[in-house]
């Protein structure tokens, strides 16, 4: 028998960020949908209800008048369902193929990460965020994009304006300028390039919209743009932190990824099921209905806590614990159905194959500072917001 | 009704029903076959739906197109002649009477 969404006024947005855990095992165990006062969104932590809420977009969908989103980047392909979606996902395709992934991208990524290690190589002691983590993702994704002369530091700042201008809730006008500004200077960006693109088609995203059987609109393409800029810089960049993080904190594991490379790989699994990058991303029921459990009213808004379904003890056995070698199943970390992380094979190439391996191989003895703790913070995005580390020169 | 055989990796087999018009992949979920994850459920970017068809019968399935020829080099299990993303194949009537494979791992 369904009972009514359970009320929690007690999870505040603090202790959410600070370590959201807890606070999703406690859910979990309490009903499929749970009220979260603070949080004002119904919260959906098991990892089965999340598989029926993804495999049914008649009954859960993505589309939503009132998003925000729409509001700060345009109505994009991640707000979009059914044909409207699969049409502007398949235009994009051929950029993120695995192929294109290991024989375009990978040649790149390798450069950037081996520039940005010869940068700091010889100190002795870096904050991996902003030495390394965010210039790869950041570098990476404008190589991907196709965007020319963009600085990294734009780029990382334009993703944090629009991210956050998403989750602008409370219209605070400071925000709204920033992802404003944002939005101005990346239709600057994509203008400048355009031309090139139309005559010269490569792999690139820019490149892919323009030449696909269904070319993309000039509105398509900034708002796709702009949903790739503000939902693909921080995974790549978290997930070579949280990995690097869990393999640090485990010397056996990492003994054993030492010895055998194509481990790296299965450590970035684990990494992005351990501590998901997207924690949480919603969803609006279209019609009165039942989720395992629990009673959902038509309009109602849900958070999918893949970061939750992730941890669950029905799924995963000793569920907080970094462990690569734990059996291998089936992590919602680049979440389920249509709305497939889409970057999925270019972040296993940066970060299992290149990235993380290439931090092991150059960096001796690489270790956590002891004088500085790694912080780890978010839970609609999670990951080391500082990750200071040493090695012997 | 068009009739398609699943074969585990272990060699059990269980002959099921499919409707035309559904995949080979929703098809497998639907009547709870084990052996395909289908991670996207079907937006052929997991390459977890992979499956071995009979490779005389290649002809009648729906051809491959660029996106899962690319997909099917970096599944999990070996890629074999008759490999296809069993989520890029509708049932038809054409497919009565099919044994479809499945990898030992996605």
């Amino acid at each position: 028998m369904a009972t009514p969404v359970p009320v929690m006024d007690d999870i505040s947005i603090g202790t959410l960020t600070a370590d959201p855990y807890p606070s999703f095992q406690r859910i979990r165990k309490t009903a499929s949908a749970v009220w979260v006062s603070d949080a004002r969104i119904n919260l959906v932590t098991r990892f089965d209800d999340i598989m029926t809420v993804e495999r049914d977009h008649g009954r859960f969908a993505s589309t939503n008048p009132g998003s925000l989103m729409n509001q700060v980047m345009g109505h994009s392909l991640m707000r979009k369902d059914d044909e409207a979606h699969q049409v502007e996902r398949k235009a994009i395709e051929p950029s993120f193929r695995p192929g294109v992934v290991k024989n375009h991208w990978s040649p790149i990524f390798n450069d950037i990460s081996r520039r940005l290690i010869d940068a700091f190589s010889d100190d002795g002691e870096t904050d991996l965020f902003m030495s390394f983590a965010a210039p790869m993702a950041s570098l990476g994704l404008a190589e991907i994009l196709g965007l020319k002369n963009v600085a990294w530091q734009d780029l990382a700042r334009w993703s944090q304006a629009l991210m956050d201008g998403v989750g602008n809730y409370g219209a605070d006008p400071e925000i709204i300028a920033r992802a404003t500004e944002a939005s101005d200077g990346i239709d600057a960006a994509i203008d400048e390039t355009l031309d090139h693109y139309r005559n010269n088609p490569d792999p690139s995203v820019l490149s892919s919209m323009l030449h696909a059987e269904h070319t993309h609109t000039l509105d398509q393409i900034r708002a796709n743009v702009k949903v790739i800029i503000g939902g693909g810089l921080n995974e790549p960049r978290d997930s070579i932190l949280t990995t690097v993080y869990g393999l640090l904190l485990n010397p056996d594991q990492r003994a054993r990824v030492e010895a055998d490379r194509s481990l790296y790989r299965v450590a970035f699994e684990e990494a992005v099921r351990w501590v998901s990058p997207i924690g949480m991303y919603p969803r609006r029921v279209t019609c009165d209905t039942v989720l395992g459990d629990t009673a959902l009213k038509e309009g109602d808004q849900i958070g999918i806590c893949v970061g939750a379904a992730n941890r669950d003890e029905s799924h995963f056995s000793d569920p907080d614990s970094f462990n690569i070698f734990r059996d291998r199943g089936q992590h919602l970390g680049f979440g389920a159905g249509p709305h497939f992380c889409a970057g999925t094979w270019v972040a296993r190439q940066m970060v299992g194959e290149i990235a993380v391996p290439m931090l092991f191989e150059r960096l001796n003895n690489l270790r956590l500072d002891e004088d500085k703790p790694a912080k780890v913070s978010g839970w609609v995005f999670r990951g080391p917001i500082s990750l200071p580390v040493r090695w012997d020169n | 009704m068009v009739k398609i055989t699943f074969i585990q990796s272990d060699g059990s087999r269980h002959e099921v029903e499919a409707e035309p018009g559904n995949t080979v992949m929703q098809t497998a979920l639907d009547r709870n076959v084990d052996g395909i994850t289908a991670e996207c459920n079907g937006s052929a970017a997991c390459a977890t739906c992979h499956a071995y068809f009979e490779e005389e019968r290649l002809d009648a399935l729906d051809p491959m197109q660029e996106h899962e020829n690319d997909m099917l080099d970096f599944a999990a299990s070996e890629r074999k002649s008759g490999s296809r993303l069993s989520c890029q194949v509708k049932v038809t009537e054409a497919l009565d009477g099919i044994v479809v494979t499945l990898p030992d791992m996605q």
